[in-house]
């Protein structure tokens, strides 16, 4: 395996290998051992947190009030993903890195009451919003959903976080909004777009989490590494190639 | 003017008079009007529809536009007549001289009338003028008239509507886009139930279901089908090599018949050279200019992802006779006449009857001038395809063009386009969609599946309080209360679906034309390529264009755009096998058969020739494997799916892999180790039963799905197009295809848009039915197994396909090289 942070050792293939289960790959981020989850997000142990960007509730509600009519099952599917990480990882913070609601016209009873649902299951997990671009039009979500919303950049240290991709004098930022994604190609033609994790020295981009999320092909820079998600399984490409 | 009296008593045998002023305007041009035309103006005064049919230039325009304005009240001076003559184009480039042509018609016999032209090119000045008036003669393509139909006053504006005329109705008959004409046509005639309705086309296998979706099947017993003048001699030869290579393969003699193919253009005043694909007129129009640096600026090269304005250009040269020669796709198989065109050259097989004689049409079109077009192989088979081409045009065994029957997607489209024309009741509107021929048996369940899909969202019983795309009122009418959807789905119109394309624009702001996105994603900045006639380089790329400059060194990457390969027609195929059947018989009647000898009388001796009620297998053992080859001629589509559902059923007996590969004569399965194959074993590889399951299960039918699923989701309005340029008016609710099908086939899986576009991958990107026709042949052929010590010539090409996909192009050329040489020894011994 090539080294993955040259510029941030040690790397994650001199982690013990036996912390490794299927779909999770141990990397140190900013001195920080976390663990990326094919699940589309990102856990961090010793701080009990774990991170997801991008979750774009509402979504189907909002292309069904414009009149694109998505069928139910993405929201609910998101959520339950969530609650089984939360219980696998036994975090007692959630971090979401913006865009947790997609927008106003999203925001419909069903909605509430799904998520309602959802926070009762998990009534002693604090969660805190960075607001993304879109939050900034949908609204902060109701004080039912026990939400602590707040502006990026904002501390975890050492961890910095944004929603939108940026690189803070110092500490590491973790941050969403980009979606970004691979292309493999292989033979005859074949071509597969995936979500990846984009690690660098100073910040890592996340992949979106919601299900209903499309994808930007991101060109990897030389001192970043893209994990690419292949179904259950995560994948560190070499620095070539799109 | 004589008084009009009532058609009944004019006597069939006497010429109407009310037609006088149209002959004296025919008579004072030095012609007297063609009998089709006097049969096509009686016909209409008569009431009828029909369809005229007939190559193009021969006076259809003149035959159908004629009577609607004969018979039509004079106006007056003061305020021109409101519309009357409806005539729908497919093509914007053809709007025009159809309005020129309909314009000077009306001075002659109706000088109040108004002749105008509404396409997507129209100003916006010329807009306002026809939304406060429509002209009297309207010259519109489908979608322009799709959109005067969902205003919600359009029946006030076609109040006086007394005919509707679709031009090239041949070229919408098999597409969606053809429905969506059917429909607009049955919106037309719930206003006017006797409206004539007339096509023209060119002449096709099946002229009867032409006339059935043009004027419903109600009155399509009544309705005409008149045959125009054909009067022009049609010469179909080849420009044949001095020789040919017995292991032919595909692109390889092509561009060796360059010196030819100049010399051709040089005799000739004007010529159009015709390839397949857009990627080979930038190939060939850069070899020509490279062989005649001093023809530079007056040939020229013509495709439909250059912009319009250098296609413009062309074609007005082309009218004015000031190109030489112009390379050129399907583009310009259509549209107006270009006179000073002398001849034609097909670059490769026209695969297809009745392309060959549209191409060969377009030259010609002087007075006694015979339309001549030279097939130019680009490959030594090539040339059974050709002569095969000529004697299936000269017997005029032309391919039927189907009709698409029922499209959920299209119905879905149609629905909110009623429900913002004014409203709709739902019994009523299901009444004339079942005068369409289209969806005249459209299912009930498929019925309240789109009416739930644009109403609830979904099935009744699971609908989404936030969903609001179309309401049905307490009146029972159904209506688009949202002003966003609606402006949304006019903006949505239409059923053409392009690939994500990107635009290539010079540094000072010139667009070049448009490429596909995973070209460009495939260069780096610096990276040259070969685009509308001229080498550039990418400098870099920003939102949807690809900003380029003239490129300092040469280049042979040229970009490929999917789609626009045929397969060889059915019709064709057949012709092919006839021939391969007489040389068995030591025939070898035409000269382009006299020159393949060599090649076919090897094949022979290695192997066989098919008769035509016997199919050839060939088993030969290689150096990259053990090969199956298979010869069924049903044309690559068929051969690719044959060829994926026989591995399947292979490796279901013996778990193996294979190497696929196919073209229009055959295909090819590559094993590492020896595939045994019984006679007993044909049978159960032809067997009829769960042919698409198997084939399904043997593709890749997600991927195939998904991709499909882009065409549907833009139709039915799941994702919005927009426009090029502007900012996408939906950016909240705009997410891929792909992404809404694997939703939908998550949480969904039941939605008959999924359905209808398994269908649509079936019929169209494998050609079941042809499939499923050519197993049936199969079975009841001989199967002839040969075991040839090597390639043959007819397995030859099949392995180069194979290759081509595993090596770069320096490397396949040097392999093929070598196996040809080697394979000429074995031969000469």
């Amino acid at each position: 395996m090539p080294d993955l942070f040259p510029a941030a050792p040690p790397a994650a293939d001199r982690l013990p290998p036996t912390d490794a289960t299927p779909g999770t790959l141990p990397v140190v981020l900013g001195g920080e051992t976390v663990v990326l989850l094919a699940e589309r997000a990102l856990h961090w142990p010793r701080g009990a947190t774990l991170f997801v960007a991008d979750v774009h509730l509402g979504k189907a509600a909002a292309f069904r009030a414009g009149g694109v009519p998505v069928p139910r099952g993405a929201t609910a599917a998101d959520l339950g993903r969530l609650s089984l990480l939360l219980e696998r990882t036994r975090c007692t913070r959630l971090v979401v890195l913006g865009d947790l609601l997609h927008a106003p016209q999203g925001r419909v009873p069903a909605l509430d009451a799904a998520v309602a649902a959802w926070r009762s299951r998990h009534a002693g997990l604090a969660i805190t919003l960075v607001r993304g671009n879109h939050d900034a039009r949908a609204g902060d979500p109701p004080p039912s959903w026990g939400v602590d919303a707040v502006a990026a950049p904002h501390l975890l240290a050492p961890f910095v976080l944004h929603h939108e991709p940026a690189t803070p004098p110092t500490g590491y930022a973790l941050c969403g909004h980009v979606h970004p994604g691979v292309r493999l190609r292989g033979a005859a033609g074949d071509s597969a777009r995936l979500p990846c994790f984009v690690l660098g020295p100073r910040r890592a981009l996340l992949p979106a989490f919601g299900r209903l999320t499309g994808l930007a092909v991101v060109a990897a820079r030389r001192d970043e590494t893209r994990v690419a998600i292949a179904g259950s399984t995560l994948h560190p490409l070499p620095a070539a190639g799109t | 003017m004589t008084p009009a009296s009532p058609a009944a008593a004019v006597p069939a045998s006497a010429p109407d008079a009310r037609f006088d002023p149209a002959r004296a305007w025919f008579a004072a041009q030095g012609h007297l009007p063609f009998p089709f035309q006097e049969a096509t103006w009686a016909a209409f005064a008569a009431g009828r529809s029909g369809l005229v049919h007939a190559p193009t230039g021969t006076g259809k325009t003149l035959a159908v536009a004629i009577p609607p304005m004969v018979l039509a009240p004079p106006g007056t001076a003061a305020l021109a007549p409101p519309l009357a003559l409806l005539w729908i184009t497919p093509l914007r480039a053809l709007a025009a001289d159809t309005g020129h042509a309909l314009a000077a018609a009306a001075a002659a016999l109706q000088p109040h009338w108004r002749v105008d032209v509404r396409t997507g090119d129209t100003s916006s000045t010329a807009r306002a003028r026809q939304d406060r008036r429509l002209p009297t003669a309207l010259v519109t393509t489908p979608e322009s008239l799709t959109l005067l139909l969902a205003r919600a006053d359009w029946r006030e504006r076609f109040a006086h509507l007394a005919a509707a005329v679709v031009d090239e109705w041949h070229e919408l008959l098999s597409t969606k886009r053809g429905v969506q004409v059917e429909l607009a046509l049955a919106r037309l005639r719930s206003l006017h139930p006797a409206l004539p309705t007339w096509g023209l086309s060119a002449t096709l296998a099946n002229l009867d279901a032409a006339l059935a979706c043009l004027a419903g099947p109600r009155r399509a017993a009544t309705a005409a089908i008149i045959r125009g003048e054909d009067r022009k001699k049609i010469v179909i030869d080849t420009l044949r090599p001095a020789s040919i290579e017995r292991f032919p393969w595909a692109g390889h003699i092509g561009l060796r018949l360059l010196p030819e193919v100049v010399r051709a253009i040089d005799r000739a005043r004007t010529t159009l050279v015709f390839t397949n694909v857009r990627s080979q007129t930038e190939i060939w129009y850069q070899a020509i200019l490279e062989a005649r640096p001093d023809w530079a600026g007056t040939i020229a090269l013509h495709h439909g992802s250059l912009e319009r304005e250098a296609r413009d250009w062309v074609e007005d040269g082309l009218r004015h006779a000031r190109l030489r020669a112009v390379v050129c796709t399907s583009s310009l198989d259509l549209g107006v006449d270009y006179a000073p065109v002398e001849q034609v050259l097909q670059i490769g097989s026209p695969k297809g009857v009745g392309r060959l004689l549209q191409r060969a049409g377009r030259s010609g079109h002087r007075p006694g001038a015979t339309s001549r077009i030279t097939i130019v192989p680009t490959q030594a088979l090539e040339l059974v395809e050709a002569a095969a081409a000529r004697d299936a045009a000269a017997r005029r065994l032309l391919e039927p063009r189907q009709p698409r029957v029922a499209p959920l997607d299209v119905l879905i489209q149609h629905l909110v386009t009623c429900a913002l024309g004014g409203g709709f009741r739902a019994e009523d509107l299901l009444a004339e969609l079942r005068g369409t021929t289209a969806y005249a048996t459209l299912a009930e369940s498929d019925w309240r599946f789109a009416l739930d899909f644009v109403v609830h969202g979904g099935a009744t019983l699971n609908a989404y309080p936030e969903y609001r795309r179309v309401v049905i009122g307490d009146d029972g009418i159904a209506r688009v209360p949202d002003a966003q959807i609606a402006r949304r789905h006019r903006m949505g119109i239409g059923t053409i679906v392009s690939e994500p394309s990107m635009t290539v624009a010079l540094q000072n702001g010139r667009r070049l034309g448009h490429v596909e996105e995973d070209f460009i994603a495939r260069l780096a900045p610096g990276d040259a390529f070969v685009f509308a006639g001229r080498t550039v380089e990418l400098v870099r790329v920003h939102e949807l264009t690809a900003w380029v400059r003239p490129a300092t060194k040469p280049s042979a990457l040229v970009p490929r755009w999917t789609g626009g390969q045929m397969a060889l027609s059915s019709e064709l195929a057949d012709a092919t096998r006839h021939l391969v059947a007489e040389a068995r018989r030591g025939v070898f009647a035409s000269p382009e058969l006299q020159l393949l000898r060599p090649l076919l009388e090897l094949q022979a001796r290695w192997s066989q020739l098919p008769e035509e009620d016997e199919w050839l297998i060939e088993s030969i053992a290689t150096r990259d494997g053990h090969g199956l080859f298979f010869y069924p001629f049903a044309g690559r589509l068929a051969h690719l799916g044959l060829a994926t559902l026989f591995a399947w059923r292979l490796a279901r007996a013996a778990p193996r892999t294979f190497s696929l590969t196919a073209n229009d004569y055959g295909f090819g399965l590559l094993s590492p180790t020896p595939v045994p194959l019984a006679r007993g074993e044909l049978g159960r590889l032809l067997a009829a039963p769960d042919v698409e399951r198997d084939l399904l299960a043997g593709l890749n039918a997600a991927e195939l799905g998904r991709r499909q699923f882009r065409e549907t989701a833009r139709i039915a309005g799941l994702v919005f197009q927009g426009y090029p340029g502007q900012p996408n008016p939906a950016r909240q609710v705009q997410a891929s295809s792909a992404l809404l099908y694997q939703v939908f086939a998550d949480y969904d899986p039941e939605n008959r848009l999924l359905a209808q576009t398994v269908r649509e991958v079936l019929d169209h990107r494998l050609e079941a039915p042809r499939l499923a026709l050519t197993l049936a042949r199969l079975r009841g052929s001989r199967a002839a197994l040969t075991r040839p010590p090597r390639p043959t010539p007819f397995a030859f090409p099949l392995l180069v396909e194979l290759f081509r996909e595993r090596f770069s192009n320096e490397s396949l050329e040097a392999r093929v090289a070598r196996m040809v040489s080697e394979l000429e020894a074995a031969a000469a011994t």
